[in-house]
């Protein structure tokens, strides 16, 4: 069996292991750090994953109450601007006013738990449940293609198995939920995605299969679309390749962490020794 | 799980109470704790709605570990967090509400957060100039960085008790009762933290000092910032809030009347986090503010063995011992060496009987811990090195060097030096043929001397064609030839104004990390290169920020070189999982808040058990809440500073072991002075106290 007790399941490991089993082994079971390079133009790559870490938050900011006229005179990139005032317009759009920003929620997953980290929910009167996520990326998926993301199976699975306490006690009925993604580059469009049963169902039987398998996976295979092997960090350790791939064609995940200059304040023993 | 009376009137009864929980380490308060969620979430409290507030990180993992373990819902989503970590996530939330009022300079602009490696650079960069115009701290016989660290831990003391940066130079002196010339030192270091504070506002830097007096002064009286925590946060739980500081006590004391409920779980007898401001006393103060009043006195961790070498070593160091246990042998909890006369045979010693444990008797190696009071590299180094011949698994949470000295980082740094092509950067040809060596797979030092030797001109590599000499060539081989040519021609078209980390970055995966080179499925080296990047990342945007047209990449070189930069680790206590025998300092170890079964205590005979680390220009007692304005530091208080310090010390690390303690004792001690230390006599002192182990009990 490889995965311990606590572990936790994400959209992000689930979607790794999916794309390829290796690179799941490495980063998480492994915990390997190797630092090379996911694109060829990183400079570009870390300031658009720094756009759309300002713009999460100003998002955020907002659904705090922090009025548009002191936020937006503060920003000072032009396209976050055109972003934020797209998402002013039309963002919260049939948005239900009881709503939950940065919520995460849990939910089991066999033996472990799966974790859900949603930009905002909002929970109508009549308990239609909304799910929303920002996304800043170029690319706009196609909806198929969008559907059979992690993050669209699993957090419509965890908000449909925990998001009880979020409607009065009461499970939210698979068929009242729904996913919206909003894309800020294309001026707010969005791809909604409803919910039913017999997703949830099916769902709930693919992820259940999947953590089994990763569980027990005696070895985990390199992904056979080397196509991927050029975005991901690990390719020299795994023999596949040298150069990595024109930041035009990244289609990864911008929810992606910064790698974060967070205040280490939590290490000031050190100054001691 | 199976809890005792007192235990369940926290844990599962109370739940809509302010419960204060006291008990000497190892009672099972924590696991009070944590029982305690589990059954307010279990009672249909939201996950959300509850917050664990840890002194630092190390000790939220337990937390964390359980809660992740435990079936309860929505276990994991419980936060588990410091008052730093709450402090910034305000920051950066309400900072449009609050810039104005802070006193930097640029209120629209977005805040800075510097880390602690890069406080030392900013220290420097704003402060170093004048230190050295004006002939500041002359006298004072500290290398120039740990100098730095007290000007900022004087900052931080400052904001985390709260009085004005103003007066840290007053207090000091005025508590100082030697000469005339340590006095200006402390008007020195008041000079300088001022420079640095206002340094800091005109460039909207917040370090931890100004990020907490932000906090005091603008974030808590904002009611949409305080709204944020104490709406969303009912049940307030506060692990080991005597290692916590003023400023979080002051929090709580406005915070407890608007929760739901709160647990404040308080460990008698600590206070090992004084020196970054711990304050026990206005810990107890909070006392006031429960409903009720819980103490657990039934250890749970000691053997009786233990608890009765507890008891007998308590009452050596003046403490509170309480009755005797009933049974229980101290003499059996405690292990004394075959006589050792010199600092490595300690060293063999404890490595033997590690192994013993580890091989024969079968002990998991996690349940084995090496401390010392400090955890030098030399000695962390010997330890390692011994462990590995023993083939017996180890950890620790600081490598034996700092990140600078690896051979994959100093590799990476000659090259970026030879590709800057800037003047006063270029490497000693030394350097070049160890990056060589390092970074191509098979290449020997000679081999590497020779290519540096033949292709190293005016501070650039040239192509392996300009060997005329065959010998030379055959000499070298066209194999590693080839490798060498992949690799300069790499440094030859890379751009100058690559950002270094990205140079390395960019290097590391192309080409050291690649078939034929050094790095080459080197999973370790990953690693610590990428230390190097995110060190390297941080200085960049930084600096950026601060000054658009600086040399970055030279400038980050040249603090790397002087020791400012890449000098240390940091700790990662969530990666490491690992399961070897832990080599930490003592008080490392303490603070983890995790018992284990067998202890060695290692330079027993060292005085630096129970003595303050020198810190020449600041004092945690004197600028401590409790220091009347005026009172002298005398020797007496120094005498009752170490001896506290030594108890908390010693009977911490006895709290926190279930079976044995062996002691590490030399006669000559690192440096090959005698040693007789406060610990090794008070273990002496002690044995008057142990009832013979033969005696039946």
């Amino acid at each position: 069996m490889n995965l311990p007790e606590d572990f936790v399941f994400t959209q992000g490991n689930l979607q790794d292991y999916v794309d390829c089993p290796r690179r799941f082994e490495l980063k998480y079971l492994r915990r390997q750090r190797w630092p090379a390079s996911e694109v060829d133009d990183m400079e570009a790559f870390e300031r658009h994953l720094e756009q759309g870490a300002l713009f999460h938050r100003l998002v955020q900011q907002s659904l705090l109450g922090l009025p548009p006229e002191t936020l937006r005179p503060r920003i000072e990139d032009d396209e976050v601007a055109r972003w934020y005032d797209a998402w002013l317009a039309n963002g919260l759009a049939d948005v239900p006013s009881q709503r939950w920003p940065e919520l995460t929620l849990t939910a089991p997953l066999g033996k472990w738990l799966l974790l859900a980290k949603m930009d905002l929910v909002a929970i109508a009167p009549d308990g239609r449940a909304l799910l929303l996520d920002w996304k800043t990326g170029r690319h706009m998926p196609r909806a198929v293609r969008q559907a059979q993301r992690l993050q669209t199976r699993v957090y419509r699975n965890v908000l449909a198995q925990a998001g009880a306490r979020l409607n009065g006690g009461e499970a939210i009925d698979p068929e009242r939920i729904e996913m919206r993604y909003w894309y800020a580059q294309h001026e707010g469009e969005v791809l909604r995605f409803p919910y039913d049963e017999e997703k949830y169902r099916a769902d709930d039987r693919f992820l259940r299969g999947l953590a089994r398998e990763i569980d027990r996976c005696e070895d985990f295979p390199l992904t056979d679309d080397e196509r991927r092997c050029r975005f991901c960090v690990y390719r020299s350790l795994c023999g596949r390749g040298e150069k990595p791939g024109p930041l035009a064609e990244w289609e990864g995940d911008e929810d992606m962490a910064l790698p974060t200059d967070a205040l280490d304040i939590d290490e000031l023993d050190e100054i001691a020794f | 799980m199976y809890l005792l009376v007192k235990q369940q009137r926290v844990a599962r009864d109370n739940l809509d109470s302010k419960v204060f929980l006291e008990g000497l380490a190892g009672t099972g308060k924590t696991t009070a704790g944590i029982e305690r969620v589990k059954h307010l979430l279990h009672a249909g409290v939201p996950p959300s709605r509850i917050l664990v507030l840890v002194p630092q990180r190390a000790t939220g993992l337990p937390w964390q570990e359980a809660l992740r373990r435990s079936r309860a819902p929505g276990s994991a989503e419980v936060r588990v967090t410091t008052l730093g970590s709450l402090a910034r996530e305000l920051l950066e939330l309400f900072w449009p509400l609050i810039a104005a009022d802070t006193g930097c300079a640029q209120p629209l602009a977005p805040p800075r957060f510097p880390g602690l490696e890069l406080s030392q650079f900013l220290m420097r960069r704003f402060v170093g100039d004048e230190i050295e115009r004006r002939d500041y701290f002359r006298g004072v016989t500290i290398s120039r960085n740990r100098l730095y660290t007290q000007i900022v831990d004087n900052l931080n003391k400052s904001a985390l008790v709260g009085f004005p940066p103003e007066e840290i130079g007053t207090r000091l002196k005025a508590a100082w009762r030697g000469s005339s010339e340590q006095a200006f030192i402390y008007d020195d270091a008041q000079a300088c933290a001022s420079l640095f504070r206002a340094a800091c506002l005109s460039h909207n830097l917040i370090d931890f000092s100004l990020l907490i007096d932000i906090l005091r002064k603008q974030l808590w009286p904002l009611e949409n910032a305080r709204g944020y925590l104490t709406r969303r946060y009912r049940h307030v739980l506060v692990d080991n809030l005597e290692e916590d500081t003023p400023t979080l006590h002051d929090l709580l004391r406005d915070w407890l009347p608007l929760c739901d409920s709160a647990l404040l779980i308080y460990d008698s007898e600590a206070g090992l986090r004084r020196f970054l401001g711990a304050d026990p006393a206005q810990a107890r103060s909070l006392q006031a503010l429960c409903d009720l009043s819980v103490t657990l006195d039934r250890r749970r961790a000691m053997s009786e063995d233990v608890a009765a070498l507890h008891h007998a070593l308590a009452q050596t160091l003046g403490r509170e011992a309480g009755p005797a246990p009933k049974r229980g042998v101290g003499r059996a909890a405690l292990r004394w060496p075959a006589r050792a006369r010199w600092h490595p045979q300690m060293i063999d010693w404890t490595v033997g009987h590690v192994a013993t444990l580890v091989h024969e008797e079968k002990v998991a190696a996690k349940e084995i811990v090496v401390v010392a009071p400090f955890m030098p590299d030399a000695l962390r180094f010997a330890l390692q090195a011994r462990l590995d011949e023993h083939g017996v698994p180890h950890r620790s949470h600081r490598p034996s060097r700092a990140l600078r000295d690896e051979p994959e980082v100093r590799a990476l740094l000659t090259f970026a030096r030879l590709a800057q092509h800037a003047p006063g950067l270029a490497p000693d040809r030394f350097d070049v043929a160890g990056a060589l060596t390092t970074a191509i797979e098979a290449m020997d030092p000679i081999r590497a001397r020779l290519l540096a030797d033949a292709l190293y001109r005016d501070g650039g590599l040239l192509p392996f064609e300009n060997i005329r000499d065959a010998r030379l060539q055959g000499r070298i081989t066209f194999q590693l030839g080839e490798r060498y040519d992949r690799l300069h021609s790499w440094l030859a078209q890379v751009p100058a104004e690559l950002p270094l980390d990205l140079f390395f970055s960019s290097f590391f995966g192309e080409v050291m990390s690649q078939p034929g080179f050094g790095l080459h499925r080197r999973e370790s080296a990953g690693a610590t290169v990428a230390n190097l990047v995110d060190s390297a990342r941080a200085f960049r945007r930084l600096l950026t920020e601060l000054d658009p047209a600086a040399p970055v990449a030279a400038d980050y070189l040249r603090m790397v070189e002087e020791g400012v930069l890449a000098n240390q680790y940091l700790r990662d206590w969530e990666l490491d999982r690992s399961e070897g025998v832990l080599l930490a300092p003592a008080h490392t170890f303490l603070m983890s808040n995790r018992p284990v079964d067998y202890q060695f205590w290692l330079n027993v005979g060292s005085s630096g058990w129970g003595r303050r680390v020198y810190q020449p220009l600041t004092h945690p007692w004197v600028l401590s809440r409790h220091w009347d304005a005026g009172r002298k530091w005398l020797d007496a208080d120094e005498e009752e500073a170490g001896a506290e310090s030594l108890a908390n010390v010693a009977l911490g690390l006895l709290r926190r072991c279930r079976v044995r303690v062996y002691l590490g004792i030399s006669e000559y001690g690192e440096r090959g002075m005698e040693e007789r230390g406060p610990l090794l006599l008070a273990l002496h002192n002690m044995q008057r106290f142990l009832v013979p182990e033969d005696d039946d009990v």
